[in-house]
């Protein structure tokens, strides 16, 4: 006879199990460190002259390690292909040849080590083709978990643990007990013999799961936690939009604007330096360079059907390059959505306070597509606001720093000090 | 502590009347029905449980579902080729011109949304007048013509020119007139184009007609010094100033440059250096200019003359018959006058307000006499405002109903509203064979006109003026005309066969080739600065030539035509002006700035005279006169002079638009003739008729109960001690606080008001308006008492009759005479209590205090308790009712796609539900500290002004920082006349008042 304490003896061992399981596994995350570097210098070496899966100026990299198995002849190749082909290498010779003798940047300053990850990194991500985006969905999931505070992971994992231990004590009495009834056995009448049948075991585990009402009750206050907890989550994230990616009408990435062509961020959003509004970049801005980037390596020699986007915005025809008259504005999808009542201003962070683009818009460079990457809620402003100190480097905050001197001497000077937290300063 | 005086603010609030007393316990004057619902709907229903709780269901089920709507994506739509001037979020500002006085056109990413004066400007620099400060919203009137017209369809611009050049090419070939007809044309381009379809068709006549004319200040100045002109007015070398019937503040000539110069010799920095002038005032209705005056005199028009007469005989020594008989207390304030006139001979002047030639000649003769064309009176930069000709334009209409006339063109003029004669005027256009108006919408005249090419406005138009000779003004386009419009001057110019040049071109050259000529400055640097100024040199005082004997021979004779027991004077209003900006809702919606009444002209009568007529506040009066009668509302007004009524001119309209129609009623009818000129009183008959009408008047809401918050004195106590009757206590003494004290170490933001500077002219309750997107809630809600207005201007009357100082109530009571009243004008907005009490009870922290002094109003955050404008002592705080913004209840105001681009996009929209209340201008404040912050530079004084501020022309409102010891502010605050409102309360406002000082004869 099986009997409740070993069932609930069992399930505590799972639950430990799978505890101890998952904190080995993100321990083997750290493992894959290199694949990590490997795409860090894949991105930033690479990715101007190849794509995993297309020609672009160079092959496509895809099943690399298959074709040149040597992967010494690799690392070597991808440090410095010249010296290889200069040596008579054949395989490099040939190569050389296939690609209509497009010479490869050298890349002499990348270790054995550093050219070893790359390849690990490539042949990873050739292997599963959706990493990549299981990475960014756990990069959101991640970013998202900021926004539970520490004291709530340490609060649910506090009463799971005391929930834990409450069901171990239960379970040692319970035992007690039942060693007792075992004991007295002969003296308890025998049970019907239906028991031992397999189809009535479910119903005899309910009815003693019913039976026992401390586990009843702590089956119900699990369930009322765990939608408490819930429900608190999804109601304070009501018009909270993080992570939100909306589809754009031109597949423009920062990722190759900011990230690989290093464009700066001021060149297309100037009015951040300037003006409350950091601004989308007119087309002519667009123009100032894809008049002559057509992305045309990509796509075969043909013009990219994005950057025709923009040809058709400007009304702009490539072949005779004049401009019609009869150009549409582009219509992007705003990502960042304050709310009418909230003034914010661009040039008071970035060109007063010198925050980062980056503090408040995360890896601009890294991203595909833009999404917003903070929660933009008045709580994160305000918890901003309650820890950056204030640049004195201004002559406009001289008379503030000395009554702060007076005041609060050696303390630092906050945002929240000098009123940065009154509701008049973005409420109006 | 402070004067004993009683002030009020109107009769019902003096006389306690139960209504008065009941409407102003509650914060609300009409009670919320809350009972109603408990008792009828509610409690004594069979089943209210399960109505309540279906109501309850069906309103949680409800919201629940509307609140599960996806977040709506929002678009952003970047230029396609961005102006490099233009950065979204940095406002522009052009420099431009309205009504010829140099101003600057404030942009948003292409949007004008606000106007501003601009203070580099060598003519007026200081303020706007209200209508100026409202012409935005002209800009985005819905109710103009979108294209333009022939015989009432819309049509295209080659069609309506093709049409318009054959018409007048027959009624030139017959050797008939081409009349053009339009208001005062002071522009040199506008001019030249007109001269350009002279060359083009020679019988072309330009006929300028103005709908309250100066022609009779014409005709005296070229009958008295050969000089055809209007002349300029320098008051701030005027000692003494006596005005007949002239409301020189507001609406006579040129109020706003009146406000600027007199005001220098009576604000706070004048009084600190002991000068200030004396101001005495004639007249009949209770103007702005005479609730300014030092001492008034309530005289009735057919007494003005003899008014004249009297201080001329006074001061000359002659005896003119003629002289003011009757009127006891006029004859001793003329006596009174003449001796301070003549005292300061050359510093002194004397103005009227009358229309009459032989009025204006006899004023001519008494500056002459007092040496006023020296400094003050200007014939050399004489005014170009109005050069309207009435005799001209009668001799139109008798030429179109004798058929001379084969076509004419209306620029910009609407006589069948504004001429007296109407019915005249449209049997005159009716029978001109064709007809063109070049106007924005379809007015009155328009409306009888076979064409019409619709006309941009200014903020969509190259041009220029000059309100006065040898000052030029430039106005630049700050949009593309929003509808299928074109400027005057290129309809003008393709009538005349030129449809290639383009406005720009035009006035380009115009200025290049004929103002600009040997000046050295370039049309760039005029297009930057925005004006030129090309002031004649000043030269010897012209001597008198008139006949003063006839004069006053022919003028005594006119007045006895308008003696009677009733005189109906007619007045231009302040804000609402000729009418011509009747659609204005923001205009509408001022309070008059001494009836406080708005969205409506009425009947003013004293309330003795009131009494005698048998009329009541809420009733109607019917008035005859000239043929014509009217049933107008009645409005009480103390001060006005027995035996007369005032109505205002410029209401009635019927075709103006959406807001403005049938707003009040028209008074133009009333206007008569007088030697060929317009004459603005007439004898009249009035009878009291049957009706109720409220007048939806502010003038006692937000009641203050009585409280001493008016502190005046004399300027005689004022010299003995500067800080006479302003309250201050003189001892010390230990105070207890209920509340924490704020510190503020960074930025103290204080307000300091010159109730002596103050005219209560109104252009700061439509900047206002304008900078923080102030909705207009129309006159059903201002009977409400739901008014918008962030800052309001309280007027107080007070009594002194004789020696008699009523200090008490009961005293009042026994007043005989209401026509002697004086007013103070108290600019009212939130103070910014240290200790305020509105930030106490709000239970949500909604309305908190900065580090910087100011009352925060988080509106996101305030959920409408109104416990904050229950306990504020000062009643500032506003309530929206309603979403008027986007309610179409309020349609005709600004709830329109157009008028929404008119918001400042750096202050909330609020919606309904929430309280709000003056801000100080926080946008203002912060850009101003970022603007200083990115230069790396400490905040200077004079960097950050508020939208009141900018726009008083009067210079009466001061702001600023009193960290810093050298502010202006902190200057003028440290002057012995400030007082603070209610301070005995120890709320401990921010603003600081000054002392009201009168210069009256018994110093």
């Amino acid at each position: 006879m099986r009997n409740i304490s070993s069932i609930i003896g069992g399930f505590v061992r799972t639950v430990s199990l799978c505890l101890i399981l998952s904190l080995s596994l993100s321990v083997s995350v750290f493992a894959q460190d290199d694949i990590k570097e490997g795409e860090t210098l894949y991105k930033s070496k690479c990715t101007s002259c190849h794509a995993l899966d297309r020609h672009l100026v160079g092959p496509a990299l895809e099943g690399m390690s298959e074709r040149h198995p040597d992967e010494e002849w690799l690392v070597s190749w991808i440090r410095n292909s010249q010296q290889l082909i200069q040596d008579g290498d054949e395989v490099a010779v040939q190569l050389f040849e296939e690609n209509n003798r497009m010479v490869m940047t050298a890349f002499t300053d990348l270790s054995d080590e550093q050219i070893k990850n790359i390849i690990a990194y490539v042949d990873a991500e050739t292997a599963g083709g959706g990493d990549e985006e299981q990475g960014d969905a756990s990069q959101i999931a991640a970013s998202q978990d900021k926004g539970i505070s520490p004291w709530m992971i340490i609060g649910v994992i506090a009463i799971a643990a005391v929930a834990i231990a409450i069901v171990l004590v239960l379970n040692r009495a319970i035992q007690t007990l039942e060693k007792l009834v075992e004991a007295n056995k002969d003296a308890i009448a025998e049970a019907a013999e239906e028991e031992s049948d397999r189809e009535n075991r479910f119903l005899v585990f309910a009815k003693a799961f019913v039976k026992n009402k401390k586990l009843v009750f702590f089956f119900v206050l699990m369930v009322v936690a765990i939608l408490g907890v819930v429900g608190w989550k999804v109601m304070w994230n009501v018009g909270v939009h993080e992570g939100y990616m909306p589809v754009q009408p031109i597949k423009f990435s920062h990722q190759i604007h900011a990230g690989v062509n290093q464009i700066d961020c001021q060149y297309c959003h100037g009015g951040a330096y300037e003006s409350r509004n950091a601004s989308i970049p007119s087309a002519n801005v667009c123009m100032n360079c894809h008049t002559t980037i057509t992305g045309a390596d990509h796509y075969d020699g043909s013009l990219s059907p994005e950057i025709a986007k923009i040809y058709k915005a400007v009304d702009y025809d490539p072949d005779t390059r004049e401009y019609g008259d009869n150009p549409k504005p582009i219509e992007w999808v705003r990502v960042h959505n304050l709310p009418d009542f909230a003034y914010f201003n661009h040039s008071q962070h970035v060109s007063v306070a010198n925050v980062d683009c980056e503090t408040c818009h995360g890896p601009v460079e890294a991203m595909e597509e833009m999404y917003q990457y903070s929660p933009l809620t008045m709580k994160w402003c305000v918890e901003c606001h309650q820890e950056t100190s204030v640049d004195m480097d201004n002559e406009y905050y001289d008379q503030l720093i000395e009554a702060h001197e007076k005041l609060k001497k050696g303390e630092k000077m906050t945002a929240a000090m000098i009123g940065g937290l009154e509701c008049g300063k973005c409420h109006y | 502590m402070g004067s004993n005086k009683k002030y009020w603010k109107g009769l019902e609030e003096l006389e306690q009347t139960p209504a008065f007393v009941e409407k102003s316990k509650g914060e609300f004057s009409e009670s919320i029905p809350v009972e109603n619902v408990l008792n009828e709907a509610g409690l004594s229903t069979k089943t209210p449980r399960r109505d309540f709780l279906k109501t309850l269901g069906f309103g949680l089920g409800a919201v629940t579902l509307a609140s599960c709507n996806r977040t709506p994506i929002r678009k952003a739509v970047p230029y396609i080729i961005k102006p490099e001037e233009v950065t979204p979020g940095i406002p522009n500002y052009y420099a431009s011109s309205f009504n010829g006085r140099s101003v600057l056109v404030k942009t948003r990413e292409g949007r004008p949304i606000a106007l501003e004066v601009n203070a580099d400007s060598t003519d007026i620099n200081q303020g706007t007048d209200a209508v100026t400060a409202a012409a935005i919203l002209d800009l985005y009137d819905m109710s103009k013509l979108q294209d333009p017209q022939l015989d009432g369809k819309k049509t295209d611009w080659g069609k309506l020119d093709t049409t318009v050049k054959k018409a007048l090419k027959k009624a030139n070939d017959a050797g008939k007139e081409i009349s053009l007809v339009s208001r005062t044309v002071n522009s040199p381009s506008t001019l030249l184009a007109i001269a350009k379809l002279k060359e083009e068709f020679e019988t072309v006549n330009h006929i300028q007609v103005d709908p309250v004319s100066y022609s009779g200040i014409i005709q005296a100045n070229k009958e008295s010094f050969d000089k055809a002109v209007v002349p300029t007015y320098h008051l701030e070398h005027a000692n003494v100033v006596v005005s007949v019937a002239a409301d020189f503040l507001g609406s006579w000539l040129d109020g706003q440059r009146h406000t600027q110069d007199y005001i220098k010799t009576r604000d706070y920095k004048s009084l600190k250096d002991g000068k200030m002038s004396r101001h005495i005032q004639f007249e009949a209705g209770l103007s702005l200019t005479g609730t300014n005056a030092d001492v008034r005199i309530a005289v009735k028009p057919s007494e003005e003359a003899a008014v004249l007469v009297s201080l001329y005989n006074e001061i000359t020594g002659s005896s003119q018959s003629g002289a003011l008989s009757t009127n006891k207390k006029a004859q001793t304030a003329i006596q009174l006058a003449a001796k301070e006139l003549k005292l300061n001979r050359g510093n002194a002047v004397v103005v009227a307000g009358s229309n009459d030639a032989q009025v204006q000649i006899l004023v001519n003769a008494i500056n002459a006499e007092l040496d006023a064309y020296n400094q003050i009176i200007d014939l050399e930069s004489y005014s170009k405002q109005y050069a309207g000709d009435d005799a001209s334009f009668k001799k139109f209409v008798d030429d179109a109903h004798a058929g001379r006339i084969g076509a004419a063109i209306f620029v910009d003029a609407n006589p069948a509203y504004t001429h007296y004669k109407a019915e005249e005027v449209e049997k005159a256009i009716k029978n001109i064979e064709f007809t063109v108006s070049l106007s924005d919408r379809k007015d009155e005249t328009a409306s009888l006109a076979n064409a019409i090419a619709t006309s941009c406005s200014f903020f969509e138009s190259w041009g220029d003026a000059s309100i006065r000779e040898g000052f030029y003004t430039i106005v630049q386009p700050t949009i593309n005309p929003l509808f299928n419009s074109r400027q005057i001057e290129k309809s003008l110019l393709a009538w005349a066969g030129d449809r290639e040049t383009s406005a720009y071109d035009f006035v380009r050259k115009n200025w290049e080739e004929n103002i600009l000529v040997d000046s050295g400055k370039s049309w760039k640097e005029i297009l930057q600065s925005g004006f030129f100024d090309n002031t004649p040199s000043e030269s010897a005082a012209p001597s008198f030539s008139g006949n003063v004997t006839d004069a006053i021979n022919k003028a005594t004779q006119a007045a006895k035509e308008i003696a009677g027991d009733i005189e109906l004077h007619l007045y231009e209003p302040s804000v609402m002006r000729d009418g011509h900006h009747a659609n204005n809702a923001y205009l509408q919606e001022v309070p008059d700035p001494v009836s406080k009444v708005t969205w409506d002209n009425y009947a003013a009568i004293n309330p003795k005279f009131a009494e005698e007529l048998g009329v009541k506040e809420k009733g109607k009066i019917k008035i005859k006169a000239n043929g014509y009668e009217a049933d107008l509302p009645v409005l009480i007004q103390p001060g006005q002079a027995m035996g007369t009524i005032s109505v205002a001119l410029g209401y009635g309209r019927t075709k103006v638009g959406k807001a403005g129609n049938n707003v009040g009623i028209n008074a133009y009818p009333f206007v008569s003739e007088i030697n060929g000129n317009k004459r603005f009183t007439v004898k009249a008959s009035a009878e009291k008729t049957a009706g109720i009408y409220e007048l939806a008047q502010t003038q006692t809401h937000h009641t203050i109960e009585g409280r001493n918050i008016i502190r005046e004195t004399n300027f005689q106590k004022y010299l003995e001690d500067p800080s006479s009757e302003s309250g201050q206590f003189k001892d010390e003494h230990k105070t207890y606080d209920l509340w924490n004290k704020y510190e503020s170490p960074g930025h103290k933001w204080v307000m300091a008001i010159d109730l002596n500077a103050c005219t209560g002219c109104g252009s700061c309750i439509v900047a206002c308006n304008v900078e923080n997107n102030v909705p207009v809630v129309g006159r059903d809600e201002v009977r409400r008492r739901r008014e918008m207005h962030w800052i309001r201007i309280d007027r107080y009357y007070t009594i002194e009759e004789d020696d008699k100082k009523y200090t008490k109530e009961h005293d009042i009571k026994n007043v005989e005479d209401f026509e002697n009243v004086s007013v103070v004008h108290q600019p009212m907005l939130c103070q910014h209590c240290d200790h305020a009490p509105c930030e106490t009870v709000c239970p949500v922290l909604a309305t908190v205090h900065s580090s910087e002094g100011l009352n925060h109003m988080a509106y996101n955050r305030c959920f409408g308790t109104r416990y904050c404008a229950n306990n504020c002592p000062y009643k500032v705080r506003r309530f929206n009712w309603f979403n008027y913004w986007n309610d179409s209840r309020f349609d005709n105001y600004l709830n329109n796609e157009f008028s929404q681009l008119m918001l400042n996009p750096d202050v909330t929209a609020r919606s309904r539900g929430v309280m709000e209340k003056c801000s100080m201008c926080i946008q203002r404040i912060q850009a101003g500290k970022l603007e200083a912050k990115m230069e790396n530079r400490k905040l200077e004084d004079g960097d950050i002004k508020t939208a009141c501020q900018v726009a008083c022309p009067a210079n009466a409102i001061v702001f600023g920082d009193l960290n810093d010891p050298n502010s202006e502010v902190s200057k003028a605050l440290r002057n012995e006349r400030v007082y603070y409102v209610l301070e005995e309360i120890n709320v401990q406002p921010n603003i600081g008042y000054m002392t009201k000082v009168r210069n009256t004869f018994e110093a």
